[in-house]
């Protein structure tokens, strides 16, 4: 919302905004920083550094199969490319890129805050998700990566089978993954449970929000058993404890349970965050509020829920009882009901709006097909022989990149361009974007959907070669060409971006009359956010516009401004009354001094240095306390 | 400025983020223990020797009269943070310290139990060690760390109280009345063969 008045009083007013609120230039900014813009913006580059990681790895995998026979990757390069990329798009591209960038650049703003509820936990989750990537990619450039494909299945995974320290890099990495991630989920619940601006009770959040909230509740809950897991993993393999082998009287199916056990929601901690950019786009390009509010809200909290509950259904062939087969079916078909009631919201809200097909909403209606395709393969899953039958075959790499690449990057990439303006201050470039649109909706379908039918023909999953004359090769060069358009599509994006971020026209702070709070500031929005606290009354503030002309007479007036500190308002958890006024920690050195142990500490551990470890350990536990040294309303 | 703190934390309605975060680590590490305990029966169940031949069954009476002592401990802890509240710094000090001293007579006893049951018999040796092993020092790190917590609390209230030390106080507490919670269903689990 512009300011139309400008009053002496009120420049002061945002220049001591500006001062109190401003942090260190340069490099060493950069370090010590808590702002969740910079957090933010620092995920966003990392991740993507993974993303084309991922993406190289796949493209030597699709050359690799391109053809029968092929002698591009010998089996052991093909095993760590294969691991690596599933490794890769999952923990260090899509979990950090929707929660880390998206979530901690728009969480705050979307809910009227100042930064996060905790600033430098915030900082040391980015940090250690640094540590965590850098860590597990050692492993190949050194060739000794990962090898294992991403759910490593025992007994594979022990050091009969796999003696070098391929699989350390793997579950030490992913236990040091798991810990960023951790961080970040109990800040993003504590930030949206406090610190919503005051009048934004629950019912009041945006859908984004919601979808945050129940991807933050699943990784809290999901987390602790693949770290577990890879505990016991790591301590049979480094201790000679006994947990998966018969032999001691350990069983191969507990990793396999508690693998899944996380695994299975972990693939709705993938798509939640990407119902919520739906959420965020439609109704902004329709201009309609999104219809069935509450029921969509639910949903996203219910498949967070039940997906706690599948997990077995990726187990069918391991030989478990028939009673539980049957239950996690049954339990499998009930995830149709929340996605159903999902899709039908976002259909309809097009249906009834007025939509303009611009690439945001574009992508997002790619999202809506193929969220539809995978999810209609999903359910042939929980029938029990269908199941068994096509098991680890190419049928399920198709389906699950329906889901991950069709349904959660669709969003991600339509996101980065309605988000462009925000970050940026100016517009991309819109005929260059649908193109864009048009060549990754098309290599996607040409990559992801022959793998159905090469699936059925019997292809099994994770095989660096394949014989001719199975009537495998024409669908597996199709796949290969595809990936490439796919390819170019991506790049087209990114060149896109890049080219305005430089030459494009300026947006201004709403360039779209998006309805939620993070199109109520300027782009690129300043350190404190919102100069003043702004008024809510609704789950689309930025349309009410009598609140936002409320805000511009509270600034000129000076009331809610908050300019004696460095502060944000507090709500109570359900109603979303004022409870108090926060003071919150300023940048600070000691997150980063932090994860420079903790990663230390499990280079040691790989290295079988226990003492050493314990030192690191101990280091960082020293860090935390000089971190603690430091309280905010000292600063 | 300690009476300030305490009167501004009495002003609150909802409770502060430092309890909101600890509640939540805490469902995070609830759901750990659940896991391992939750392998722990997994792996039982597949054996019809438990613990298996060699191995000793678990001692009874020393870990529950043990836990007992840790869970009594819940008392001057909350003590502690109720007298903080009213600003009587005295006693909170005093409370934390008596806690304090119990936990770490709980935490030595219980290593010296660990040791002795390492050279009874090995992880090494079967499914039952490992994950009798995991456990146990699973457990004794987070009372550990809950340790570690008081004491630097403590050294932080020498100088007295301010908003921030009262959450961590609040924050700490909290985590003890899990970790005490998590000691008799870990406890439980650990005599349950020999019951």
């Amino acid at each position: 919302m512009a300011v139309d008045v400008v009053a002496p009083s009120l420049e002061r007013r945002i220049e001591r905004l500006d001062r109190i609120w401003r942090e260190r230039p340069g490099l060493l900014g950069w370090l010590t920083t808590v702002d969740h813009k910079r957090i933010g913006l620092l995920y966003f580059f990392t991740t993507l550094a993974f993303f084309a990681a991922g993406g190289i790895e796949a493209l030597l995998i699709r050359t690799q199969l391109a053809g029968p026979n092929e002698r591009v990757l010998g089996p052991e390069t093909y095993n760590q490319l294969m691991t690596m990329h599933g490794v890769t798009m999952i923990f260090l591209f899509v979990i950090p890129m929707t929660t880390g960038a998206f979530g901690n650049y728009l969480v705050p703003l979307m809910i009227g805050a100042r930064d996060m509820a905790f600033p430098r936990l915030n900082a040391l989750s980015y940090w250690l998700f640094l540590g965590s990537g850098i860590f597990i990619y050692l492993g190949l450039f050194m060739h000794r990566g990962p090898n294992c494909g991403w759910f490593c299945y025992t007994p594979l995974n022990t050091r009969t089978y796999d003696p070098g320290p391929n699989v350390d890099f793997y579950a030490l990495g992913l236990i040091f993954n798991g810990l960023a991630t951790t961080a970040g989920a109990l800040n993003f619940i504590v930030t949206i449970f406090k610190l919503r601006a005051p009048g934004m009770s629950l019912n009041r959040m945006p859908l984004f929000i919601f979808a945050m909230l129940a991807v933050s509740l699943s990784l809290i809950f999901a987390l602790p058993s693949l770290t577990m897991d890879l505990v016991f993993l790591e301590l049979q393999r480094k201790a000679g404890f006994h947990f998966f082998d018969v032999a001691h009287g350990g069983d191969p199916l507990l990793w396999q349970h508690l693998f899944w056990l996380f695994g299975h929601p972990e693939v709705y901690i993938i798509v939640l965050p990407a119902f919520g950019i739906a959420t965020s786009i439609i109704p902004t390009f329709t201009q309609r509020k999104m219809i069935a509010f509450p029921l969509v809200a639910l949903a996203e909290l219910l498949v967070a829920f039940i997906g706690f509950g599948v997990w077995a259904h990726h187990m069918f062939a391991t030989g478990l009882p028939t009673i539980t087969l049957i239950a996690f079916a049954a339990a499998s078909m009930m995830v149709v009901i929340p996605s159903t009631i999902q899709v039908f919201a976002w259909t309809f809200t097009v249906v009834l709006g007025r939509p303009e097909f611009r690439a945001p909403l574009l992508f997002i209606g790619g999202f809506i097909v193929f969220f539809v395709i995978g999810g209609l393969s999903g359910i042939m899953f929980a029938a029990i022989p269908f199941n068994q039958v096509t098991t680890d075959t190419y049928f399920v790499v198709a389906h699950f990149h329906f889901i991950i690449f069709g349904a959660a990057v669709f969003p991600i990439l339509g996101g980065m361009y309605y988000w462009f303006p925000k970050v940026t201050g100016r517009l991309y470039h819109e005929r260059a974007a649908q193109l864009s649109f048009w060549l990754t909706f098309l290599g996607t379908a040409l990559t992801f959907f022959p793998m159905h039918i090469v699936g059925l023909l019997g292809m099994t999953r994770r095989v660096y070669a394949y014989s001719p004359h199975l009537g495998w090769d024409a669908y597996n060069l199709s796949e290969t060409i595809g990936a490439f358009i796919l390819t170019a599509g991506l790049l087209l994006i990114f060149g896109n971006l890049l080219w305005s971020r430089f030459r494009g026209t300026l947006s201004g702070p709403d360039p779209f009359f998006g309805g939620t709070l993070e199109w109520a500031t300027s782009s690129p929005p300043p350190e404190y956010n919102f100069p003043v606290v702004p008024k809510v009354t609704s789950p689309y503030p930025n349309w009410d516009r009598a609140d936002r002309e409320e805000d511009a007479r509270r600034l000129v007036a000076g009331t809610f401004v908050l300019d004696e500190g460095h502060e944000t308002p507090a709500s109570t958890v359900r109603d979303g009354y004022l409870d108090e006024v926060l003071s919150m920690p300023p940048e600070s050195p000691w997150p980063v001094v932090v994860a420079l142990c903790v990663a230390l500490l499990f280079t040691s551990l790989l290295l079988s240095h226990v003492v050493v470890a314990c030192v690191f350990g101990g280091l960082a536990l020293l860090a935390l306390a000089a971190w603690h040294t430091r309280e905010p309303e000292e600063s | 400025m300690s009476a300030e703190a305490a009167r501004l934390d009495r002003g609150r309605i909802a409770r502060p983020n430092g309890w909101w975060g600890i509640a939540v680590f805490v469902a995070t590490e609830a759901t750990l223990f659940g896991t391992i305990i939750g392998s722990y029966f997994f792996l039982r169940f597949q054996v019809p020797q438990w613990p298996p031949a060699g191995v000793p069954d678990p001692k009874v009476l020393v870990p529950l009269v043990l836990t007992a002592a840790l869970v009594a401990t819940s008392i001057p802890v909350q003590i502690a943070y109720s007298a903080a509240r009213r600003d009587r710094l005295g006693v909170a000090r005093l409370a934390l310290l008596l806690a304090l001293v119990v936990q770490a007579g709980y935490l030595g006893i219980q290593i010296r139990l660990f040791i002795g049951d390492l050279d009874k018999f090995s992880p090494n040796q079967s499914a039952y060690a490992s994950i009798y092993f995991t456990l146990l020092g699973g457990h004794h790190f987070h009372v550990l760390i809950g340790i570690l917590l008081e004491a630097w609390l403590l050294l932080r209230l020498i100088t007295g109280l301010t908003r921030y030390r009262l959450v961590a106080l609040q924050a700490t507490v909290f985590y003890w009345h899990f970790v005490n919670l998590l000691a008799v269903a870990v406890v439980l689990t650990q005599v349950s063969p020999a019951l």
